[in-house]
């Protein structure tokens, strides 16, 4: 194709073929017909004779370094098959060293087997030899009375391989071999009776070293258990001694005696501490001749001889301090509400502080023989399974949780919760009608009583060290304060601050001098009305404070409670849960003071409109009666006798006085922030009511500045924000002309903020009569 | 509130006898446990599970009671806050259903009067055992205007949908609440669940 397309002679040969085969074939050579056609072909044909003449030329010149190498590789031939030989010969001679080390190790592991055998036959010759010794020393042992060494032998032949001795038996020495068995079985026999019998010989005479003695031979003849229990049996008998004595004491304590009132509390301090010694005490032996994982055994057994003596002391503790009759009348008194037998809250005080005082000491011994158990598993369920170790927890928290001790306890302190409630409520019953309010004070008696009160039940409930009273108490804390003692301060602001009477109203219409020749007859005429109403005022004011005290106390309990609570579990008492079930708790005791807080917004809402709006409306109203239509004259004339503003001022000066006295000062402040708001709303409106000259609004502006001028001294809040629109009507009641607005007005407003919409604009400069309405609705705004 | 990660959050406190499978529903539903030989709950136990509906995270506070009589002065601390409570007996224990008068008395007493309360049988895989017919139970919790359901924490039956349930029952019923608090000022001594709420789900 290329040939046809372009058959020029410039083609380079070789563009369309090899440079062996020619780019024409025969058939188009003979085909060619032209003259420059054959010319052209004749050409390329002669290029291409060239190239392949080259390329044969440099073929050839290989030649001899070809030869060359054909004639080397003929001389290596017979080294080659040397090369073989010595191969095969290697290949020879690593087979038969391969069987000769198979042969050698074979033998090797003969020799090992061999070698075992004997040890084996060595240390059953050992065993049997040991057997007969262990036989012999029995014997000498047993009839020197040296006991440990017998117990000594025995524990070896108890350790001794039991398949072997069997093995033994059947060899050519069966005989001797059974006999000294048989004689050291009969040995065994004897001595774990004699040292049973030694034992309790020395337990009945109350002979430690000797019971100590025998109690270490036990574990020597695999009688770990019954030796654990004797000992715990010895234990006991001490323990249950020294509780009766303890007990005789109690009852024969003189009740002036200082610890009278805890005297079962100390009771089972004794116990306890009793018990720990003992286990402090005896912990190494056991651990060391019995191992680890034992003392679990010997706790139990003193548990259960603890349980019995508890039972006696708490028997003994109802039954003298009538705890049971205490509770029921407790719940009768709750169950009716007639105060004729009601339990007197103060009698229960001493009662309540024991038993928190005796769970206290059992959680604190109850903690300390966890605390001894887990450790001394520990050593022993290093190596042990998952499953072990749960079931030796398992173990434990059945001791602990099913023991006499904890059930007794929880039942104690169940009746305690429900006494410790009522003392809590009665007690706070009596603070509220005990109520005294003393002058110069902000708050009254009943607030810091309440307080003290709840905290001091919670305080008890804490130290009884246990988590589900001490929440038990926080929740009924909870309740207490928002339902019953809320309802209490409710009750009182509902009663409302005393509507103001016409003298009042009078007040704030007439001059100074008025108010005091009013109120000198007042004086005269109605003290008692006047009394009670300030009584009325006073106690609503009280009542405000102290509802805003009682949101302040809640939130400092909550933290002061937050932190005892930490130390308490810093200590390892409680579960897993007891940090949320405590922060549960607290967090529902800090809702309350929400709830206290908006009773105090209520309260100052109720004040707002019933003591401050009818007082300020009509003083904001004289407003009106003032001309603001005035002319040069009237102008210079209000300049020296001021119309409204001054007496405005002292009037609000004088009620609030009333009130900054009362109240504290965070109230007194929001009460100053929610007057401020009506002011400036109520004189919004007269206002609006009013019209204006251009001396007019100088002088509304005039009033203005000194009224804010004045709240700003009284209240901490920034004032201005609630003036801004009173200040802004003020600037447009002052205008020169209609258009001044514009000077001030959108884009030429600069760092101002209108809070007028436009029609409020208009609406404020119709008021000025020297204004045309034509004007005002022909601006652009 | 809005730090928290949750819409809603409520109380619910499970009475009833001993023995009749309080901490097994808990523990199936919060921890998808039965633990075989589960030994009697010392005071109250306290377990939390946030769960989704409808879009909304619900954080359910569950506080499982000790049914023994001596820890009765510690649960009943916690009935007042509780926005539900789960009264719990056994069908194959008539005993623990004939003291259900007694636990309503005690509901009646200290919880508030807006909690929501639920009767629920348990062990209904111990049929051949049953001593508590269905329809007796369905009467009775009719007559006193309970939800009721039957339940069996070892098989996993309708344990879900218990809590569910309730939870959706809270929800509405919350909802309810702030709508009319929402018109009338809140009076004093309302019940608590208002202040659970965050106002951010209703404006």
């Amino acid at each position: 194709m290329a040939a046809a397309t372009a058959p020029g002679p410039k083609a380079p040969p070789g563009e369309s073929g090899g440079p062996a085969a020619s780019a024409l074939s025969m058939e188009r050579i003979q085909s060619l017909t032209d003259l420059a056609d054959l010319e052209a072909a004749y050409s390329r044909l002669c290029e291409e004779e060239k190239v392949v003449q080259e390329e044969l030329d440099a073929l050839l010149e290989q030649q001899s370094t070809i030869e060359n190498k054909m004639v080397a590789l003929h001389r290596m031939g017979p080294s080659l098959q040397l090369i073989e030989g010595d191969a095969q010969q290697l290949a020879g001679m690593v087979t038969f060293t391969c069987n000769l080390a198979e042969n050698v190790s074979s033998k090797v592991r003969q020799l090992d087997l061999a070698k075992n055998r004997l040890y084996q036959a060595i240390q059953r010759a050992d065993d049997i030899l040991d057997l007969k010794f262990c036989m012999d020393g029995v014997q000498t042992a047993l009839r020197n009375e040296d006991y440990e060494q017998a117990a000594a032998h025995i524990h070896r032949y108890l350790s001794l391989d039991k398949s072997v001795i069997e093995l033994s038996r059947q060899g050519k020495e069966g005989g001797i071999i059974d006999a000294n068995l048989k004689l050291l079985q009969e040995a065994e026999q004897r001595l774990k009776t004699i040292v049973t019998e030694k034992f309790d010989t020395a337990m009945k005479q109350g002979d430690l070293p000797q019971v100590e003695r025998f109690f270490k031979i036990f574990p020597l003849l695999g009688l770990h258990e019954e030796g654990l229990s004797k000992f715990s049996e010895y234990l006991c008998k001490q323990v249950a001694n020294k509780a009766e004595e303890n007990l005789q004491l109690v009852m024969g304590t003189d009740m002036s005696d200082r610890r009278a009132a805890v005297i079962f509390a100390d009771t089972l301090t004794l116990l306890f501490e009793g018990i720990a010694r003992i286990v402090e005490t005896h912990q190494p032996i056991v651990e060391t001749y019995y191992g680890p994982g034992r003392l679990y055994t010997l706790i139990k057994h003193l548990q259960v001889e603890c349980d019995r003596q508890v039972e006696k002391v708490v028997d003994k503790f109802i039954k003298e301090r009538d705890y049971h009759r205490q509770f029921q009348q407790v719940q009768n008194s709750m169950m009716r509400s007639s105060s004729a037998e009601k339990i007197e809250p103060r009698e229960l005080d001493p009662i309540l502080t024991e038993v928190t005082l005796m769970n206290a000491r059992s959680e604190l011994y109850l903690r300390f023989i966890k605390r001894r158990i887990i450790a001394d598993f520990e050593v022993g369920d290093a190596m042990a399974s998952e499953e072990v170790k749960q079931e030796h927890q398992k173990y434990l928290d059945k001791l602990l949780n099913n023991c006499l001790l904890s059930c007794t306890m929880q039942e104690l302190i169940g009746y305690y919760i429900t006494m410790e409630e009522y003392f809590m409520r009665e007690t706070v019953n009596k603070a509220v009608a005990m109520d005294s309010y003393e002058k110069g004070q902000l708050t009254s008696s009943m607030v810091d009583d309440v307080f003290y009160i709840v905290k001091k039940c919670i305080g008890r409930a804490l130290s009884s060290s246990s988590i589900d009273c001490l929440c038990a108490m926080i929740n009924h804390s909870t309740t207490e304060l928002e339902s019953d003692f809320r309802e209490v301060l409710y009750n009182k602001l509902k009663q409302g601050f005393p509507a103001t009477t016409f003298q009042d109203f009078q007040r704030g219409v007439t001059s100074a001098v008025n108010i005091m020749h009013s109120s000198l007859q007042q004086g005269k005429f109605d003290t008692k009305g006047i009394e009670s109403t300030d009584e009325a005022k006073q106690s609503f004011l009280v009542t405000l404070n102290n509802v805003e005290v009682c949101s302040e106390n809640i939130m400092t309990l909550k933290k002061t409670l937050e932190s005892d609570c930490s130390k308490l579990l810093s200590q390892g008492f409680g579960g897993e849960q007891a940090q949320a079930k405590i922060e549960s708790c607290l967090s529902d005791m800090a809702a309350v003071s929400n709830k206290f807080r908006d009773l105090l917004q209520e309260g100052l809402n109720e004040l707002n409109s019933t003591a401050i709006k009818p007082q300020v409306k009509p003083w904001i109203n004289l407003f009106l009666s003032v001309s603001h239509n005035i002319e040069e004259e009237e102008f210079s004339d209000y300049e020296a006798n001021d119309p409204w503003v001054q007496q405005f001022i002292v009037n609000l000066e004088q009620q609030m006085t009333e009130f900054k006295a009362g109240l504290s000062p965070v109230i007194y402040d929001t009460l100053t922030g929610l007057m401020t708001s009506l002011i400036a709303i109520e004189l919004e409106k007269v206002l609006l009511k009013s019209t204006f000259s251009r001396l007019g609004g100088l002088q509304f502006d005039k009033e203005l500045r000194s009224l804010i001028a004045y709240l700003t001294t009284v209240t901490t809040w920034t004032i201005r924000d609630k003036f801004a629109r009173l200040s802004q009507m003020a600037t447009i009641l002052n205008l020169e002309r209609v258009t001044e607005i514009l000077d001030y007005w959108g884009p030429n407003s600069g760092p101002l903020t209108w809070r007028l919409t436009p029609a409020e604009v208009r609406q404020v400069l119709a008021l000025r009569i020297d204004f045309r309405s034509e004007d005002i609705k022909r601006l652009r705004l | 509130m809005s730090m928290e990660d949750y819409d809603f959050l409520f109380k619910i406190v499970l009475i009833g006898n001993a023995g009749v499978g309080k901490t097994c529903l808990v523990r199936r539903f919060t921890q998808g446990l039965f633990p075989p030989g589960q030994g009697a709950t010392i005071g109250v136990d306290f377990m939390i599970k946030t769960v989704e509906i409808n879009g909304e995270k619900v954080k359910l506070q569950i506080w499982d009671t000790a049914g023994q009589e001596r820890f009765r002065s510690i649960t009943q601390s916690y009935y007042r806050s509780a926005n539900a409570l789960i009264l719990t007996y056994d069908i194959t224990c008539e005993e623990s259903f004939r003291c259900l008068p007694e636990w309503l008395r005690e509901i009646e007493q200290y919880a508030s009067n807006k909690v929501i309360t639920v009767l629920v049988g348990n062990k209904i895989d111990l049929a051949d055992k049953r001593e508590v017919s269905q329809q007796r139970a369905a009467e009775f919790s009719e007559a006193q205007d309970m939800y009721y359901l039957e339940t069996s924490a070892k098989e996993s039956d309708n344990v879900e949908k218990l809590f569910l349930d309730l939870a959706c029952r809270l929800i509405s019923e919350a909802r309810q609440n702030t709508l009319v608090n929402n018109v009338s000022s809140p009076l004093p001594g309302e019940g608590k669940s208002i202040s659970y709420l965050t106002c951010c789900n209703f404006n």
